[in-house]
């Protein structure tokens, strides 16, 4: 008895963590593959462009594929910049951003300024699509400006 | 029984490894733009020197906008030559000119150092934004110059902007 009495801690940590590997197996399989980047192409001084989440040529484009309920959070760059530092200010509202089916079909609009739920299932594939607003001035100079959104995926409760 | 601790203990072991398992995922998408070069000449203000009288001191201006964001060289290719005009029987009229770049289509800001000179130029800088700026000619025909036959006299001021 005084053996098996030994044993209790040892099924206690069992049984704590059994349930653990069944979800954890699951919060695997969640992946991300950049499809397309956001892009605003040519612009001139002074001008607002908006990418709308509909314009299928410029959105940003991210897969997701998995199973089970995650909380998806952009972290949005308040500007693009050159190699020499010079910026374009980047604005992003809250209808900036979607999930979408491979088809095409909106599934629920996001708001990339926050943390959003979002149930993936049966392993299929669901696209997060970006858009935005970069804002020139007449004083931007002429160049590359580029900027990175990161994109974190957490399961709800870790 | 030693074997039933080791069985516990293997299964925990298998178990406890999810337990510290990152539960997140982060991918990053790139997002860019071009901003475009501004660099192109609007419609040109001829310089008329209207109707002169023979004998008669003549003058006239004129002018081509420049819209541009980056520096920008000018130069007068025809030199020497540089509007001149040329009327009946080949005869030639050359004006005196001051020329240069304005902010205004009227004065002058930043003169050519010569009009009439080969492989004169005038480089000015990048503009903090997008600007419109004159390259403007002043031109002026002494009394002596237009005591000459009558007719028309016509020529082409050509002015070559480079980017910088």
């Amino acid at each position: 008895m005084t053996s098996r009495t030994g044993l209790l801690p040892l099924f206690a940590l069992l049984l704590a963590s059994w349930p653990i590997p069944a979800s954890a197996q699951s919060k695997q399989a969640v992946s991300i593959t950049p499809v397309q980047s956001l892009s605003f192409g040519l612009l001139l001084p002074g001008l607002r462009e908006a990418v709308s989440v509909t314009d299928v040529s410029r959105r940003a484009v991210v897969a997701l594929a998995g199973d089970g309920p995650v909380d998806v959070a952009l972290v949005l760059p308040s500007a693009m910049e050159t190699a020499t530092g010079e910026r374009i200010p980047l604005r992003f509202a809250a209808s900036d951003a979607a999930l979408l089916t491979t088809s095409g079909t909106t599934l629920s609009v996001l708001d990339p300024l926050q943390v959003n739920r979002v149930q993936l299932g049966n392993d299929r594939t669901v696209l997060l699509v970006l858009g935005g607003t970069a804002v020139t001035s007449a004083t931007t100079r002429p160049g590359h400006y580029t900027a990175r959104v990161a994109l974190l995926v957490n399961h709800p409760g870790t | 029984m030693n074997r039933s601790i080791r069985l516990i203990a293997a299964l925990g072991m298998l178990a406890l490894p999810s337990i510290v398992k990152a539960q997140s995922i982060t991918g990053s998408i790139a997002a860019s733009a071009d901003i475009a070069t501004v660099f192109s000449f609007g419609a040109p203000s001829p310089l008329n020197f209207g109707s002169i009288t023979p004998g008669t001191a003549a003058s006239a201006s004129g002018y081509i906008p420049l819209s541009r964001n980056i520096g920008v060289i000018y130069s007068l290719p025809d030199g020497p030559t540089t509007g001149l005009l040329t009327g009946p029987a080949a005869a030639t009229l050359q004006p005196a000119y001051t020329c240069g770049v304005g902010t205004t289509n009227s004065a002058i800001t930043s003169a050519f150092a010569s009009c009439n000179t080969s492989g004169n130029q005038l480089t000015l800088g990048a503009p903090t934004g997008t600007t419109t700026e004159f390259v403007i000619f002043n031109g002026s025909l002494t009394a002596g110059q237009t005591n000459i036959a009558p007719g028309t006299y016509s020529g082409t001021i050509r002015v070559t902007a480079t980017g910088n």
